[in-house]
């Protein structure tokens, strides 16, 4: 009586394997534990070893076959009993198709007319490639086969499938919102309904898009699909930086070779409120909110082509001068686009300057993969009450408007508050080295 | 569970000596004359075919790389085409998964990636497995770059290979081959995704990621 040599279930996630390469053939006398056939699955090269001695009696599936869990690869004359017929060398490939499952074919259509659920028009695919088909609800039809002879597998189905990998996903519940593997980005899907077209009439000025625009313009569709943004502003006393700015103009201009802005005082405080508070120094990442272990700020720069955004490398390691130098160098080199692309990645948090008028203040697009926009608003002579030793007064001070935006994916409204305080706080304290 | 898991580190090591000692390991734990091992080491360069490996994936000819100083070795493992060298952390996990109470041999390729995925964050990089397929990519990439590739033998129970953790190697280094047969996927590094000076000190320091997070989870 032979013994039956099975395809083990190696893994519970895996139903078939493909026949790599047979180590012995038919006649071979092997010893009980040496492995006698090669099957691959995915990633893993699975040798089967001989149940028991013997004699290879038979081989029963040939290299390149897919075979399923529990089919018999071999047949084994154990010792003792050695195969009383000699095996027939000719005979082998054959006998092997013959004992295997009939290849799936596609069966021919059952009538003419096409029904939409019939299965007559599927592609040839393996039978589990079938039946995880099924089970997730996708359609056969829709895919590239790259098995053998273009059979669809089991793979080509599962990357077809929206998400999550086969094991964590119970075979019922496609729910999609349920599912636990990392999300792509949303996809940017043409909107059903027309919402009109503009007909363009003779007279009419028509500025095509540059590549810069086009970019410009599609990360911010892409930054308010992604990201839920929210926006809240600070009214900040700038009465100390400008003190301290009037006071070093002249100084640091000729020492430095560089204009004393208010923009790297507000980075500066900024960046200090970022070290205090990291979760503004974040990105979203799949399921995660990473938050990033170096500081780098984007800059927004207005130029002839459009707007670019370089980036301070390292902004908290850099002194008030050095950031005011860093922030000039990058800005001179926008407009006159001699920027390396380098100088425009990686930023971690971005701040925005857009100009001194008709700029109360606004709301800034995150700036993906970010979390969080400040936005400078005009400083203006405003009447503020202040309290004083007399009792409260009012008296005059140069007021700006900070705006932040911030993903509410990542940070609620308390932490978001707390880090604009605190940079209204430094800038107020106005405690700057010059 | 309470398997020990030896954890040595073996220098840089030749494909051929390296196989040899695989397959000694293999023997004995499948005696039962040693324990679960796992083997860290470094190759020099070369190209390994996995059983599953397409002849177009690889894409210089062989007397070219021959000519480079790089082997070309065809093994017993799943998968498709990699490359091994210089600042690439190469892991084989000699582990009985029977013994271990965990017959299957997918469940052990997930538990790697985990395994990885926890290493990496522990460098401060944020990595993800991907369905469908096997290794280990940097968080959210799209398209992904792949930082750690997999891929096992099984001999009854007992798992010989295992992963290549991409650390300070060149990328341009994948140059001759489609690895793993996946053209969409691009080959990143731990210092590529940090932004960091490829350097001795940043290998050492992934290798002992990589040693107490196997210790603390297959330890």
């Amino acid at each position: 009586m032979s013994i039956s040599v099975e395809l083990p279930a190696l893994g519970e996630s895996v139903l078939e394997g493909t026949v790599a390469r047979w180590l012995v053939k038919e006649g071979d006398r092997v010893e009980q534990d040496q492995p006698i056939v090669e099957v691959t699955t995915d990633k893993v090269d699975a040798e089967i070893p001989a149940p028991a001695a013997g004699v290879i009696e038979a081989i029963l599936a040939a290299e390149g076959d897919v075979v399923a869990v529990g089919a018999v690869l071999a047949r084994i004359a154990p010792a003792g009993q050695a195969a009383a017929a000699p095996p027939k060398k000719e005979a082998a490939p054959k006998a092997a198709a013959a004992a295997l499952p009939p290849p799936p074919k596609a069966p021919a259509p059952p009538a003419p007319a096409p029904a939409p659920a019939s299965r007559g028009s599927a592609p040839r695919a393996t039978p589990v490639a079938r039946k995880v088909a099924e089970e997730a609800g996708v359609d056969l039809r829709s895919l590239e086969g790259t098995g053998t002879g273009g059979r669809v597998t089991r793979g080509d189905v599962e990357r077809a499938r929206p998400a999550a990998r086969p094991a964590e996903t119970p075979a019922a519940a496609p729910a999609p919102a349920a599912a636990a593997a990392p999300r792509p980005a949303p996809e940017r899907r043409p909107f059903t309904a027309d919402f009109g077209h503009y007909a363009i009439q003779e007279g009419d000025k028509v500025v095509p898009m540059t590549p810069l625009r086009k970019l410009v313009a599609e990360h911010m569709v892409y930054s308010k699909l992604t990201s839920p943004h929210v926006g809240t502003v600070a009214e900040v006393d700038m009465g100390g930086v400008a003190r301290l700015r009037a006071a070093h103009k002249e100084r640091f201009a000729e020492a430095q070779g560089v204009p004393l802005t208010f923009l790297p005082f507000v980075v500066h405080a900024t960046v200090r409120a970022l070290r205090e508070q990291p979760a503004l120094n974040a990105s979203v990442v799949g399921d995660a909110i990473v938050e990033k272990k170096d500081v780098h700020i984007g800059i927004a720069v207005e130029t002839e082509k459009g707007l670019i955004v370089p980036v301070v490398r390292h902004a908290d390691l850099l002194s008030l001068a050095g950031l005011a130098a860093a922030i000039e160098d990058l800005s001179a080199r926008a407009r006159t686009k001699r920027l390396s692309a380098d100088e425009l990645k990686g930023g971690t948090f971005t701040v925005t300057n857009p100009g001194r008028q008709g700029n109360l203040y606004g709301f800034a697009i995150i700036n993906q993969p970010q979390v969080g926009i400040l936005r400078m608003g005009e400083i203006t002579k405003r009447a503020v009450v202040r309290e004083t030793e007399a009792g409260d007064a009012l008296v005059i001070r140069p007021v700006m408007f900070l705006a932040l935006s911030y993903d509410h994916r990542a940070v609620d409204g308390a932490p978001a508050n707390a880090f604009l305080f605190r940079v209204k706080e430094l800038l107020e304290q106005a405690e700057f080295e010059l | 569970m309470a398997q020990a898991l030896q954890i040595d580190w073996l220098g840089r090591v030749a494909y051929g000596e390296a196989l040899r000692r695989q397959q000694e390991l293999l023997e004995a734990r499948r005696a039962g004359a040693c324990g679960d091992r796992l083997l860290l080491l470094e190759h020099p360069p070369v190209v390994t075919l996995g059983r599953a490996a397409r002849a177009e994936h690889l894409l210089t000819p062989r007397a070219a790389l021959a000519a480079r100083g790089v082997e070309v070795h065809e093994v017993a493992r799943g998968g498709d085409v990699t490359w091994h060298g210089p600042g690439q952390l190469v892991g084989y996990t000699i582990v009985d998964l029977a013994a271990r109470g965990l017959a299957d041999a997918h469940a052990f390729l997930r538990a790697i990636e985990d395994t990885l995925i926890a290493a990496l964050g522990a460098l401060s990089v944020a990595a993800e497995a991907l369905a469908g397929t096997t290794g280990v990519f940097a968080a959210g990439s799209r398209p992904p770059r792949k930082l750690a590739s997999i891929g096992l033998g099984l001999r009854g129970w007992v798992t010989w290979h295992g992963f290549a953790l991409n650390v300070t190697t060149d990328p341009a280094a994948f140059g001759d081959i489609v690895p793993c047969g996946l053209h969409h996927v691009a080959m990143s590094s731990v210092a590529r995704e940090l932004g960091a000076a490829p350097g001795a000190a940043l290998f050492e320091r992934a290798r002992g990621a990589v040693a107490s997070a196997f210790a603390e989870r297959l330890g």
